[in-house]
């Protein structure tokens, strides 16, 4: 958790984002917030389904006969475009309640989580997933994987919080 | 007794009424649902993509056998907690359009996965290294995609009581 100072001063910030002409179409339509949730969900689900598949097979639990870079090289365009839509339609969101997000302590949890999970994902995992066979001692590979699932996850747990708290 | 009126006794029983006004179940229960949701249907949709030819470039055998039981799995803790979901509720979703139409994309997607495992229980691994997959299991991935997406949707909906 970053300590409530830093979210503090981000506070002019979230006002700005508050009142954007966006945030205030979507917030003023019955209909938007819950077709770009729906998009939103879409990507979530074929991200967090590609992700898991990685994992299980970074695990050994899956897939074992082909090489994890293999694997990976396949799902990695996919991945990238879902990151997409995912940031674009979160974006969309998070203008429409930002003062609301403000004051959410899931949302801080979620956006914590978010850009670890994207900054780990884009490097480490990259690094390890994409290295030769064999060229990683399994333990890493169970590392990266276990660090993954947590951060995705903590993601998800922290996105569907938001509404309940 | 009208099905209405069942669901009445039943939102008024115990464990639905329970789960209902606890400030954790309600939300755990739904918490649960839709991260197993993620992992079961996110894993079954890089199944159909692969019988419609894009992502994983595997053998369609083997990514069927190595899947399938993680999507199951998921599906499994999936329908439980949506059972108890309803069970808190089950006169709104019983007069909900989107929770009718919900169990409709289920019971086709149930029903199309049936088809398809009968249809290709033996002969799955014949298409290891078709480049195009036979015309009916691409019309099963889609329609698995579109019933799936369609049950997110309508999930979804369930919760803004759009009419």
């Amino acid at each position: 958790m970053p300590s409530l100072s830093f979210f503090d001063a981000l506070l002019p910030f979230f006002k700005w984002c508050d009142d954007t002409w966006l945030g205030n179409g979507i917030r003023n339509s019955r209909i938007y917030f819950p077709i770009i949730e729906t998009f939103h969900l879409f990507a979530l689900t074929l991200l967090f389904g590609a992700v898991v598949i990685l994992n299980l097979r970074l695990f050994g639990l899956i897939l074992r006969r082909q090489p994890i870079s293999q694997l990976a090289l396949d799902l990695a365009p996919w991945i990238r475009w879902n990151v997409v839509v995912i940031l674009a339609s979160g974006i969309m969101l998070f203008l429409s309640e930002a003062m609301k997000c403000y004051a959410s302590e899931p949302f801080r949890f979620k956006m914590v989580f978010l850009f670890s999970a994207l900054l780990f994902h884009f490097t480490i995992f990259r690094w390890v997933t994409r290295a030769g066979e064999g060229r990683m001692n399994p333990i890493w590979n169970w590392a990266t994987g276990v660090l993954s699932l947590t951060l995705w996850f903590g993601v998800g747990l922290g996105g569907r919080a938001i509404g309940f708290l | 007794m009208s099905l209405l009126s069942f669901c009445q006794s039943v939102q008024d029983g115990p464990i639905s009424t329970g789960i209902r006004e606890s400030i954790w179940l309600f939300p755990i229960i739904e918490t649960t649902h839709v991260l197993a949701l993620s992992v079961s249907v996110g894993l079954l949709v890089w199944f159909d993509f692969r019988l419609l030819g894009f992502g994983i470039h595997q053998p369609v055998s083997r990514v069927h056998k190595q899947i399938m039981p993680w999507t199951l799995a998921g599906f499994i803790i999936m329908f439980i907690s949506g059972v108890l979901l309803t069970w808190s509720e089950p006169v709104k979703c019983i007069t909900s359009f989107f929770f009718l139409a919900k169990i409709f994309f289920v019971l086709l997607a149930g029903v199309n996965a049936m088809v398809f495992e009968w249809t290709y229980r033996d002969t799955l691994a014949d298409w290891d290294n078709a480049p195009v997959m036979p015309r009916r299991a691409r019309v099963a991935g889609a329609l698995s995609l579109v019933s799936w997406f369609a049950v997110i949707t309508a999930g979804r909906a369930m919760a803004y009581n759009l009419f």
